[in-house]
């Protein structure tokens, strides 16, 4: 429909935000039911090492304490793709800050003193701390039953006596000849540490074991049903036995998608006779308990033609799982069949080893593993513009998937995938890419300029689906029940505005019931991977489609006409070309009355539901198969000034662009690119995980692990929101939520080489890092 | 165990708290006020800012017996008759709002910042808010919502002190008599 | 709750050193806070008591006009960063105190408790010992003043006893023309503790320069000081260098690398040297 649009594509406000800048809005953190029990864990001091004792007496016989455990009773297994975990370490600590025991009492401080009393004796192990260590032969094994563990067949391959959890591979074409016959060839290394998701509100969970194997939870979680599918695995109950509530959630970023305490605190309540229990998360235990994004050691090798066309790729990626697989076997898998960036490259051979470390763990973390591989990818590709004497940006044109083209899995590349050229050509024109930066006045300071591409696209399940229910008020207003979780990206809003569009209804008159509840709210895999707004926009039109046809149904017999006659507009329905023969969906929406009294129809409830079309596995062997539902491109732009004495980087000007498709809604669209980049700040210049020698955490606290604030934003952020729209998504979206910060890091390189003329190739950018470097190179010289 | 007395949003409480209960659980707790929020527990966050007889402080780190016989204003006492104040009027306005989590403690900043400073500069303003973390919306739209607030109060305080000249039939400023002649 | 303990609040300082004096050692005075709660929350320090001295009158001096400025040991810092006087005279001062936290943190924390608490890091610390300040002391025997080169004893600790309650922080008033200058190396923007600081006062009418480093050592330093008079800029950064790497052993921790601290440590002392003898900065 050409038509102009009238909700769609405008920046309507969100309608939660009342509630936010109220205080009325409560969060997990806020929530307190009746009897509830307040819980505290005893976390390993270790990263490996054997429990050979625990002593509860003195915490038991402390008064207002309802319930301990330890791992020994609690013989679950636990994991998304692969169960190697439990709720409570058993036998064995793996990392340091693991649970160890847990603590239910009346009062958080009664529980936090009980934990002071518990004693633990382990034996500690000699623990392995690097994956590239951890692979090899010999190397102490984090799971020596691996063998033993259920996990996805088909999909992930664990190899038992080692501690690789999974090994992703993509095989196309002849890399050793095309090497052999390259112009030039490359060769890096790169490495991103583990770093946290730092949600604004820590991971929280309150459950009640209710009688009859049935549990009630409520989580700050981005998946009620995998809480409750895992649930219902791990306790082998029916999932209606689990009934999970998810209320306003102070951000997410892939930390909380998955299961996380609810397991514990459900075990607890069972403990304690049933009385609910809540477990919170510390700030030191979100950063030193809960997972992170796994850290990677990468090695990179592109051969190229001297006239820069890209020839063969070559990438090893050693993922840093930490002690348990979580996402990470999936972001593993991710990496691969996306490893090679968005390029055409003919010959190709990636190896993702998905590798158990004794350190936290990682889970799914805001671009799944892209960041982190583009890190590596998009310096490389930079390094080879070097080597070939050739412009960065005219490199990469040359090289990025355009129609005609395949990609590394064999995924042909069409116009609806969007365009990735445009993306690097806004960047590189929004920058002013070619003139150099204007000469900062300080001597002691340099400018430069790069660029880097990115592209993801949703890493999930084949059959992933979203499911929504359109259920109208007395007054003709809408409801929306789904169960995907809006954690602030704003997409309940860009549902509403789709709602409104489609049922031709005003936006004020659409509303969606905030609080997911999987025993009302339809089923929805999972929030993450920035495919809510595509699959929940799509569930949603078909959703009201339904509506319509109900409506126009019944107002087709009460009008007399054929149900084809009926036109639906402005809240209402009418016959076609006959205006004034109208019924308002006020009228219809509980079904329709007569003069008479007699009654038609009955309320009207629509239901859409969307899942994943076309996709399939990926050959064990060759990683060749259609991992992608779609992607979404991009690029960054970005100009720094470093002062040489000091180290200090500063972020002049970053632009960034998206192919979105189309853009539901502006401002949250750009809200969401503007806070992305922050956070792709935060990896590129400060973030990482600091352990010392033992294995130990070092830096579990916002003192010493430093995030942006207002104080550290760029000079100047630049959106660029490109709509070629994408075949299948709902107006011709795509997913745009993760990109924004994918290539941050590789931008900020990239425009460090221009500055100061060094290749960095470890992450975080610090000022440490930058002036020991720059005065090793002086040094050098 | 101490009796203690203050004033929260205008209201008086009462409450005997062991000493060393923080401020901000006993707003959160006893007094179910749950809108402030904790972020950290160690002031590093701002999450839990309130204002104490007007100025910003993380409540994480005043005992609830050093507020005793103080003022407090939490984000609950922000709207005023149950119409939201410019500042959260703006804050919804410039899209300053995602999760949300850090909303109260930001909103608080930057009330005590208007108070003391009406016209503040952009620095300012970063400087009001620059203890109070986001990790959602990289920070530009809630600068965006103070500046809004603080043009639209400017505003709002011009056009009322214009109402007022004309009140006591000073000369009036601009443009002629209401009906135009 | 943060732990198990007591609160008292003092009304004179009299009273307050009858409370310490009661608790027998097991007492810290609570000013602030910003630092004390957040040790006692993470199980570093474990009082029985606190003693809040933010009632005592006494406590709440701020004079600027008199030869002395006086800074209450209650006077929070944000009460120094905005205070015109002190921004004109002694603009380092102003600097540090802005640069120990947050806005919230300084409407709490106080200069007394910057240099009480002793960190290493403390950023307060190397302008006093510029200034040659002294803080006043009370206690049972009576008041002492104590030289803030003399205040610092090790690691986060000081020569106060435990019946000993800081009232205030004095300063010279400073001669007509005496320059200050502050500069802090941190790890980001945002409110940071210091990986190296430094600071610098310099008396035209003597020529007289002085210059303190935090960060580096077990405590903040002070540098023996320098008659500039007849030397090139240049000349007199290279002497306080010298003397600053003598003087310091910057460690590797959580937050920097001593060879960043090294690295860094000389180009912060020319720039300080460049506000304070270039015409920029100070009056």
């Amino acid at each position: 429909m050409a038509s102009e649009l009238r909700y769609v594509g405008k920046p309507a406000s969100r309608d939660d935000a009342i509630d936010k800048v109220t205080g009325a809005a409560r969060y997990t953190h806020d929530l307190t039911v009746p009897g509830m029990l307040h819980a505290a864990l005893v976390t390993s001091p270790h990263a490996f090492a054997r429990i050979v004792r625990v002593d509860t007496s003195a915490a038991d016989a402390l008064p207002g304490v309802r319930a301990i455990l330890t791992g020994n009773g609690l013989c679950y297994r636990l994991g998304l793709y692969l169960q190697d975990k439990c709720i409570l370490a058993r036998g064995v600590v793996r990392y340091q800050g693991e649970p160890v025991v847990a603590v239910a009492a009346d009062t958080l401080d009664i529980a936090r003193e009980a934990c002071r009393l518990v004693e633990v004796e382990y034996e500690p192990l000699d623990p392995v701390l690097d994956p590239r260590d951890a692979l090899e032969k010999g190397a102490p094994l984090v799971h020596p039953d691996l063998h033993t563990y259920a996990h996805m067949e088909g999909v992930y391959f664990p190899e038992s006596g080692t501690n690789i959890a999974h090994h992703q591979k993509v095989r196309k074409g002849d890399v050793d000849a095309a090497f052999a016959s390259a112009d030039v060839t490359l060769t890096a290394k790169f490495y991103n540490p583990p770093v946290q998701h730092v949600p604004m509100e820590t991971h929280a969970a309150i459950a009640q074991a209710l009688p009859g194997g049935r549990a009630e939870i409520w989580t700050s979680s981005q998946s009620p049903y995998t809480v409750r599918h895992l649930m219902s695995v791990c306790f082998d109950v029916p999932h209606a036995n689990i009934r999970v509530h998810v209320p306003y959630v102070g951000g997410g970023f892939g930390g909380k998608a998955g299961l996380h305490l609810e397991p514990l605190a459900y075990v607890l309540s069972k403990a304690a006779a049933g009385r609910p229990v809540k477990v919170v998360a510390t700030r030191e235990e979100e950063f030193n308990t809960l997972p992170s994004r796994q850290g990677l050691h990468s090695t990179v090798e592109i051969g190229a033609d001297r006239d820069g066309t890209i020839v063969s790729l070559k990438a090893t990626y050693v993922w840093d799982a930490g002690a348990y697989a979580d996402y990470g076997v999936n972001v593993g898998r991710a990496a691969a069949y996306s490893g090679a960036g968005p390029y055409v490259v003919p010959n190709c051979w990636i190896d993702s080893y998905v590798v158990y470390t004794n350190k936290i763990f990682g889970t799914a973390y805001r671009g799944f593993g892209h960041l982190e591989v583009l890190w590596g990818i998009e310096r490389a590709i930079d390094m080879m513009t070097r080597k070939l004497d050739m412009d960065p940006v005219e490199f990469r044109r040359a090289n990025l998937l355009r129609e005609g083209e395949t990609t590394i899995t064999g995924e042909p590349f069409t116009a609806g995938h969007g365009s990735p050229v445009e993306c690097l050509d806004a960047v590189a024109r929004a920058i002013d890419w070619g003139t150099p930066s204007q000469p900062p006045p300080e001597p002691h300071k340099v400018r430069g300029k790069g660029i880097a591409m990115l592209h993801k696209a949703p890493a999930m399940p084949t059959y992933t689906s979203c499911a929504v229910v359109i259920k109208l008020d007395e007054d003709g207003a809408a409801d929306l029940l789904v169960s995907g979780v809006d954690y602030g990206q704003g997409t309940y809003t860009v549902l509403r505005q789709i709602a409104a569009e489609e049922l031709k209804i005003p936006i004020e008159k659409v509303h969606v019931t905030w609080e997911c509840d999987t025993a009302f709210s339809p089923y929805d895999w999972q929030t993450v991977a920035s495919r809510f707004a595509y699959m929940g926009g799509n569930a949603i039109i078909e959703a009201a489609a339904d509506c319509l046809r109900q409506i126009r149904d019944v107002a087709a017999r009460a009008l007399d006409v054929a149900p084809n006659e009926i036109v639906c507009d402005d809240g209402a329905a009418f016959v076609k070309g006959q205006p004034d023969r109208r019924i308002a969906y006020a009228q219809l929406a509980l079904g329709y009355t007569f003069e008479n009294g007699n009654s038609i129809g009955g309320p009207v409830i629509g239901h859409g539901r969307y899942i994943a079309t076309g996709l399939t596995h990926l050959d064990p062997k060759t990683g060749q198969g259609l991992p992608a539902q779609y992607w979404t491109y991009g690029a960054h732009g970005v100009e720094v000034e470093v002062d040489t004495q000091t180290g200090e980087i500063e972020i002049l000007d970053i632009a960034t662009a998206l192919d979105a498709g189309k853009v539901l809604n502006p401002k949250l669209c750009v809200g969401q690119i503007v806070g992305g980049v922050v956070q792709g700040l935060g990896s590129a210049l400060w973030e990482g995980f600091q352990f010392d020698e033992n294995g130990r955490f070092l830096n579990p606290a916002f003192v010493d692990y430093k995030i942006p604030t207002a104080k550290d934003l760029p000079k100047r952020s630049q959106q660029i929101l490109l709509e070629n729209p994408q075949p299948g998504g709902p107006y011709g979206a795509r997913g745009i939520a993760e990109h924004p910060m994918i290539s941050v890091p590789s931008a900020v390189g990239n425009a460090l080489f221009d500055a100061v003329g060094i290749e960095f190739t470890t992450l975080p950018l610090s000022y440490e890092r930058i002036l020991l470097r720059i005065r090793e190179e002086s040094e050098g010289a | 165990m101490h009796k203690i007395a203050l004033t929260v949003n205008g209201q008086t409480e009462r409450a005997t708290v062991p000493a060393s209960m923080t401020l901000l659980e006993l707003l959160r707790e006893p007094l179910h006020l749950t809108g402030t929020k904790e972020g950290c527990g160690i002031g590093e966050c701002g999450a839990c800012t309130v204002l104490l007889d007007g100025v910003p402080v993380t409540a994480c780190l005043v005992l609830a017996v050093e507020a005793d016989g103080c003022e407090v204003r939490t984000i609950e006492g922000e709207a005023g008759n149950g119409e939201l104040s410019a500042l959260q009027k703006a804050f919804i306005d410039a899209g300053a709002v995602q999760c949300g989590f850090c909303t109260p403690g930001m909103v608080m900043s930057a009330r005590a910042l208007l108070e003391r400073n009406p016209n503040p500069s952009d620095d300012e303003i970063v400087e009001a808010v620059a203890g109070n973390l986001c990790r959602c919306t990289g920070y530009e739209a809630i600068l965006q919502a103070v500046r809004l607030a603080a043009g639209r109060l400017q505003a709002k305080d011009e056009a009322a002190d214009l109402l007022n000249a004309r009140g006591t039939g000073t000369e009036s400023v601009g443009g002629g008599k209401p009906d135009g002649k | 709750m943060l732990g198990a303990f007591d609160y008292v609040r003092a009304h004179s300082v009299d009273g307050a050193c009858d409370l310490l004096a009661e608790a027998g050692g097991d007492a810290s005075i609570l000013a602030g806070g910003t630092d004390l709660l957040v040790e006692i929350r993470n199980g570093l320090r474990s009082p029985k008591l606190l003693l809040d001295v933010k009632s005592i009158d006494e406590l709440a001096r701020f004079e600027v006009d008199g030869p002395e400025v006086i800074i209450g040991a209650a006077v929070p810092l944000n009460v120094l960063v905005e205070h015109r006087a002190i921004r004109t005279s002694l603009p380092a001062l102003a600097d540090a105190a802005f640069s120990v936290g947050t806005y919230q943190i300084r409407n709490r924390a106080t200069l007394t408790g910057n240099v009480c608490n002793a960190s290493p890091a403390a950023d307060t610390a190397p302008v006093l010992l510029c200034l040659d300040a002294h803080v006043s002391v009370v206690s049972p025997s009576g008041r002492r003043a104590i030289s803030i080169g003399e205040l610092f004893t090790g690691v986060k600790r000081t020569c106060l006893t435990p019946d000993e309650i800081v009232t205030d922080i004095r300063i010279h008033a400073p001669t007509g023309g005496t320059r200050t200058a502050f500069l802090k190396q941190q790890r980001i923007r945002g409110h940071d503790l210091a990986v190296v600081n430094v600071a610098g006062s310099y008396a035209p009418d003597t020529e007289m320069l002085k210059v303190a480093v935090g960060s580096c050592a077990p405590t903040p330093v002070l540098l023996e000081p320098i008659d500039v008079s007849g030397n090139s800029l240049e000349s007199i950064g290279n002497r306080v260098i010298t003397l600053a790497e003598a003087a310091t052993s910057p460690i590797s921790d959580v937050r920097a690398s001593a060879a960043y601290r090294r690295a860094v440590l000389p180009v912060l002392l020319r720039r300080l040297l460049d506000r304070l003898l270039d015409g920029r900065g100070g009056l």
